[in-house]
């Protein structure tokens, strides 16, 4: 499938990142520093019926789970017929009262979701976690299989393929579905962004402007981009890559600089979109991704199709007991945090850990969930001219405008450390391209 | 891609200028290394010919300060890392492929530092900034965005033209073409300080001085 060719052009194809900068920030010390962000050659492969399988799921999944959001914030059916305690909804931080009775324009709460999945050895998918907010990733595949088919077209000529390179068309697509009418723009909170690298690259592919919260401002009851003559030119939709709390801070963090005085306002009037919605945060929570199923059942009245990896809440009494009787096997992620921090492996604690962290477990047990270990799938990886495995997941994008799509690749993040499971750029893993066969 | 906020109009202005600024001085530095491989102190005379002060205490601190010196802001790498803070921010407006050649110029910036023959790798930095340039002219589509880049640049080499005290020739070229320029860009500037350059080309005796005195207030 992909070979020697392959293998051969790896040092050009980092070249060729580090010519166009591809790169992710990161805090040490209190200093910025970039970094070109580790690419592997050798891709991940999907074959085209298993992504069908995973495209079906993903869709079910963030089908229901746009679904959820708009009950949330609306009838709260799911709370009142029981399926989800009110305390899970009104607890998580990323609930926002503001958004009550709130309709997005286009009616869609997660426009781009950012769905981690592991493969366990057994072949079967399972779902880690939800991101819904401001999910990053997807700019590293498509411009890494863009210089992979320039430094081994060979390799690309032998293999059908899905073209991966549309992302930035689906994007606009999305953007488009749900604009008021206007033009479309990238919010960042600016060059010392971690993802800075892919806000300005997906606004160069998309055609939207790159624009940071001093370049938008609120007239009347709509957005506006000014230019260097004063002109104004209305914005019909607002991909934003900051946070909720600091998006206006006249509704939300007050101290927040990067933001948009008002523009809360103006998408409560339905005159702006804002990708993905405010309050999403509540979705994507950990503790509200145990009763993801749950919600498939009860909007969809499907059985999910994609599971989840097997988690238990220590709110329940039941829960509880169990995580208490089989610590050692399980591992403990604090639902506040993301990035993979907050993670904690009981069987690699010290007895003082292990005593410390059970005492909290019962005085706060909202505040973690505990999964089972999935033993997941080692992917290959060249390390120093050597084929090594290493542990890999899989950020799949589905975006939904006026339907929802899955992007036919994704980011294939791996491990560097032979002995953890952890993945993410900023604790040192790297990334693959995610090939999904055409035949 | 129609409009400019004031913050991309300014970036776009002083890409150009940094990137003309390293490219200039890197030409006029070459000269001056090579005559301090022969021992010479010419980095006094380059330093007054610049205007920039002499905190160098010999010939290799010049060296290795004014070539690569991060803190030191009037330093070769300083410029250029101004150079690329503006350029990153503009991906959209400038393109991936022509951000890709001042990141080029970074490395090999950086390459130069490490190695026995600088000079090599100044002259990969000289012809990044050569290929940006000319990606500029080729790739992008809009006109405002191209004319504030090169009104940059222009400005920037009319500045150093008058403090090396280059011939009326050149900057009497570089006056027109900055004169040909800034009114098809967004730019706010002072016509009469134009005016007073074209004033100033045509006088007998060139005052250097007074030249640089109007292309620092013509914005």
């Amino acid at each position: 499938m992909y070979g020697r060719d392959l293998y051969a052009c790896e040092g050009a194809v980092n070249e060729q990142l580090a010519r166009y900068g591809v790169k992710f920030g990161i805090y040490k010390n209190n200093t910025f520093k970039e970094q070109l962000f580790p690419f592997d050659v050798i891709p991940r492969v999907i074959t085209k019926e298993e992504f069908q399988k995973l495209e079906a799921g993903l869709i079910q999944r963030v089908d229901a789970l746009n679904l959820f959001l708009k009950d949330v914030y609306e009838e709260k059916k799911i709370i009142k017929d029981g399926i989800i305690p009110e305390d899970f909804v009104y607890a998580s931080s990323g609930y926002l009262a503001q958004c009550e009775g709130l309709y997005p324009p286009g009616g869609v709460y997660s426009h781009i979701s950012g769905i981690d999945l592991v493969k366990g050895k057994d072949g079967t998918w399972y779902i880690l976690e939800d991101n819904l907010r401001v999910p990053s990733g997807a700019s590293y595949p498509m411009i890494a299989r863009e210089l992979c088919r320039r430094c081994s077209p060979a390799t690309y000529q032998k293999n059908c393929l899905e073209d991966n390179r549309n992302y930035a068309g689906l994007l606009r697509e999305t953007m488009d579905a749900v604009s008021t009418g206007g033009i479309s723009v990238i919010l960042t909170p600016g060059r010392y962004n971690a993802a800075y690298f892919e806000h300005s690259y997906l606004a160069e592919q998309t055609g939207a402007k790159l624009v940071n919260g001093s370049e938008l401002e609120v007239s009347g009851d709509c957005l506006y981009y000014e230019d260097y003559s004063g002109r104004k030119e209305k914005v019909g939709a607002v991909y934003r890559r900051i946070s909720d709390e600091y998006l206006d801070p006249l509704n939300f963090n007050p101290e927040s600089l990067i933001g948009i005085p008002h523009i809360f306002d103006v998408y409560r009037k339905g005159n702006v979109a804002l990708l993905n919605a405010p309050g999403n945060g509540v979705a994507d929570d950990k503790g509200i991704y145990y009763f993801v199923p749950k919600m498939i059942r009860y909007y969809l009245n499907q059985e999910p199709i994609l599971h989840n990896a097997p988690t238990y809440l220590p709110f329940y009494e039941e829960d509880r007991k169990f995580v208490l009787e089989h610590f050692e096997r399980l591992v403990l992620k604090d639902v506040a945090e993301a990035g993979g921090y907050g993670v904690v492996f009981a069987d690699r604690m010290t007895a003082e850990e292990k005593e410390y962290f059970l005492a909290l477990l019962e005085r706060e047990p909202r505040r973690f969930i505990a999964q089972e270990v999935i033993d997941f799938e080692d992917l290959c990886i060249m390390e120093n001219g050597e084929p090594v495995m290493r542990k890999a997941d899989l950020r799949a994008f589905v975006l939904t405008g006026k339907e929802t799509k899955v992007w036919k690749s994704g980011l294939t993040r791996f491990s560097r450390n032979p002995d953890s499971f952890i993945v993410n750029s900023s604790q040192g893993g790297g990334f693959k391209d995610t090939w999904v066969l055409s035949q | 891609m129609g409009v400019i906020s004031v913050e991309q109009t300014d970036r776009l202005y002083w890409l150009g200028r940094y990137a003309e600024r390293v490219y200039t001085t890197m030409k006029l530095y070459f000269r001056t290394y090579d005559t301090m491989i022969d021992a010479g102190e010419d980095y006094d005379r380059f330093c007054r010919a610049l205007e920039i002060p002499n905190i160098y205490t010999s010939k290799e601190d010049f060296i290795s300060r004014y070539s690569f010196d991060e803190e030191d802001v009037n330093s070769l790498m300083s410029n250029l890392k101004r150079a690329y803070d503006n350029a990153v921010v503009l991906r959209e407006e400038i393109g991936t492929e022509a951000l890709a050649y001042i990141q080029l110029a970074v490395y090999a910036m950086q390459r130069a530092e490490d190695s026995q023959a600088p000079l090599i790798e100044f002259q990969k930095v000289v012809d990044n900034l050569m290929a940006f340039n000319g990606i500029c002219d080729d790739q992008i589509l809009s006109e405002n965005v191209r004319n504030l880049l090169k009104v940059g640049k222009r400005v920037e080499r009319i500045d150093l033209y008058a403090r090396l005290h280059e011939s009326r020739e050149n900057l009497e070229r570089e006056i027109c073409r900055l004169a040909g320029r800034i009114d098809r860009c967004s730019l706010k500037y002072h016509p009469e300080s134009l005016d007073s350059l074209k004033s100033l080309i045509g006088q007998k005796e060139l005052d250097y001085h007074r030249m640089i005195r109007q292309i620092e207030q013509i914005l």
